[in-house]
């Protein structure tokens, strides 16, 4: 069918990005793993802020919800979104899955992790479907796309589940030797070269509960308060880093900072910051110089908490502040918060100068992904061949907003059958998901086709990439002056 | 019609920077009369991010446009010629550029469809690329219409 050799001529054609653009892509791939999954991490912190024992109304029942989420459902969608970055709908599938081998196999949430494992399955899948592509006898297609990913998934589980215990472990016993030894020199600032990056890796609780607060309560026995209990807890850094984001972040999540911060500062659910410095991983830089600048403002004025804060918000902190060292903590705050701030802005704006050339190779990347599905729907349109014989009524272009460019497609298309004299056909447009259901064929240009796809897997779908003289609309046209 | 909505909003460059580059001086007019808010350009933009260049919709013409979402206050059309072709995602080279701003998905069909009776005519397309003053591409667009 012509439609499934013109979609893989452009699977053929797309050349492949330089090395420069791939590494560019790989910055913007990471944002793009992350962002789609933002809300998730606002619901969660919103629910955990709330409802945790510590929370603003404690709730036992809904915080049965806080586990599972962030062990389960948030390293979940990442992996999900990873996979399916790079194998399409099958590449989520099997990121999922292997997803699920690391999470359960370790204690702490997945996030890096299921970033890592995401777009492997999604890779594994997409080169097995490769290799075997053309070689599967006609009728087994479905046999063979479903075990495929059930024996390699299978595998992919078992392996992620073994490897990851063993590597927490050996992570945990790192970070817990060398914050030994960082505390053992007496210079508490160096202490955040290690802090920052376990946060976000979800190795802090080891530290915190390990290390800082047996430490803090042996000092607060002593002398009523300590500043141990501050070294890992600062809400300023992930403050700034936030501001930073909200001030000169890119669009999305630029637009989704402001709600990130007040979970985080107020609610001291410090997760709600980890998503952006994992799309930005340079960011880590500000998160460590702001975690120095507070510890050491900390220990300028003597200031220590007289517990561990948790969660580590503004409102606990202060709570737990003892009389005299209201200057000292919140100087340390503010100190993190503007040191964070500053070394974030200027990280995200150096990032902005080469916005253009990153963007650009995602999107590159991306719609290559999208090529490939793109090839898969072909096909599946091809197998609904027997609709060719159907009797057309109705012909739906669809885009994304349903103004523009279907519009223009469906105003060609109509005067096309008026030039060729052929009469009660409804030709319209709309937006995607707004298709009807009584439309017989519907047209989306090649770009769009996964969206179709999802809405209306069960129609015919023609794909176009010229919205005026695209040679797939031709048999269409011969079809319905023929019938 | 469209060479009615058209008059004062064309531009000739001989070369953009990049792709949204292009989007941007083509946007221009619209945004400096008021049909448009800097969101709407930046909408359009972020609309090949998201779905990648559909919006190329005959090789060698692009339609910016986006969904309105408070970005648009009055329909309107613009008009970028390039001496250089500039690249799309997917290498895909375009000269001219049609800047599509909609208030709502009904008003401005009659623009489209005129639109629509430009692209089909390769002559009229000719003329476009040949064209070198506002006057002229006024006059190739009442051609069609």
């Amino acid at each position: 069918m012509a439609n499934s050799a013109q979609a893989t001529d452009n699977v053929v054609e797309m050349q492949q990005p330089s090395t420069r653009a791939k590494v560019q892509a790989f910055g913007g791939f990471l944002t793009n793993m992350v962002l789609p999954n933002i809300g998730a991490f606002i619901a969660w912190g919103l629910l955990t802020a709330l409802f945790i024992p510590s929370g603003w109304i404690p709730n036992e029942e809904l915080a049965q919800i806080v586990g599972p989420a962030i062990n389960y459902l948030l390293p979940l969608l990442l992996a999900i979104t990873g996979g399916r970055m790079v194998g399409g709908q099958r590449g989520a599938v099997m990121g999922a899955i292997g997803a699920i081998g690391l999470i359960v196999g370790s204690d702490i949430p997945m996030f890096l992790g299921a970033m890592v494992i995401g777009p492997a399955g999604g890779w594994v899948i997409k080169k097995f479907d490769k290799l075997i592509e053309n070689r599967i006898p006609a009728g087994f297609e479905m046999i063979v796309n479903n075990f495929s990913i059930g024996i390699l998934g299978f595998i992919l589980m078992i392996l992620s589940f073994y490897f990851i215990g063993p590597t927490i472990e050996a992570a945990n016993n790192l970070v817990t030797a060398a914050i030994e030894a960082l505390v053992a020199t007496g210079l508490l600032p160096l202490l955040s070269l290690i802090n920052e990056p376990a946060k976000v890796l979800f190795l802090n609780n080891v530290i915190d509960q390990g290390i800082y607060y047996p430490l803090g309560m042996q000092a607060t026995a002593e002398a009523g308060k300590s500043i141990y209990f501050t070294v890992a807890s600062n809400p300023g850094p992930g403050l700034g880093l936030l501001v930073a984001f909200t001030f000169f972040g890119k669009k999305t999540a630029r637009r989704t900072a402001p709600g990130a911060m007040i979970i985080h500062f107020v609610g001291g659910i410090h997760e709600l910051y980890f998503p952006y410095v994992l799309m930005k991983p340079l960011t880590i830089i500000g998160m460590i110089l702001g975690g120095m600048s507070g510890i050491a403002v900390f220990s300028l004025f003597d200031a220590g908490l007289v517990a561990g804060p948790s969660p580590g918000s503004i409102i606990a902190y202060l709570g737990l502040t003892p009389k005299g060292s209201f200057v000292g903590i919140i100087a340390g705050v503010l100190a993190g918060a503007i040191v964070t701030f500053l070394v974030t802005s200027v990280i995200l704006k150096m990032d902005k100068s080469s916005e253009e050339t990153d963007e650009l190779a995602s999107s590159v990347e991306k719609t290559k992904s999208m090529k490939q599905e793109g090839k898969q729907v072909s096909k599946s349109t091809s197998n609904t061949k027997q609709a060719a014989s159907k009797k057309i009524d109705t012909v739906s272009f669809a885009c994304d907003a349903g103004a523009g460019s279907s519009a223009l497609g469906a105003t060609t298309f109509r005067k096309k059958l008026k030039k060729r004299g052929i009469e009660d056909i409804e030709v319209k447009h709309y937006r995607i998901e707004d298709v009807p259901d009584h439309s017989d064929v519907v047209v989306v240009h090649a770009d769009l086709v996964d969206r179709a796809k999802m809405s209306h897997n069960d129609k015919e779908i023609i794909t176009i990439e010229n919205y005026i003289n695209d040679p797939n609309l031709d048999p269409l046209l011969d079809r319905l002056e023929n019938q | 019609m469209l060479a009615e909505h058209l008059e004062g909003n064309i531009r000739f460059l001989q070369s953009v920077d990049s792709w949204e580059d292009g989007i941007q001086e083509a946007a221009a007019p619209l945004l400096k009369n008021g049909s448009i808010t800097s969101a709407y350009v930046d909408d359009m933009i972020q609309n090949v991010h998201t779905n990648g260049p559909y919006i190329v919709i005959v090789p060698g013409i692009a339609m910016p446009h986006a969904k309105n979402e408070g970005g648009v206050n009055s329909t309107g059309v613009s008009y970028l010629q390039l001496e250089q072709p500039v690249v799309f995602p997917q290498n895909k080279e375009v000269k001219t550029f049609f800047v599509l701003a909609a208030e709502d998905s009904d008003g401005h069909l009659d623009l489209i469809s005129d639109l629509s009776s430009v692209l089909m005519e390769d002559e009229i397309q000719d003329k476009l690329e040949a064209s070198t003053s506002e006057q002229e591409v006024l006059d190739a667009i009442k051609m069609a219409e």
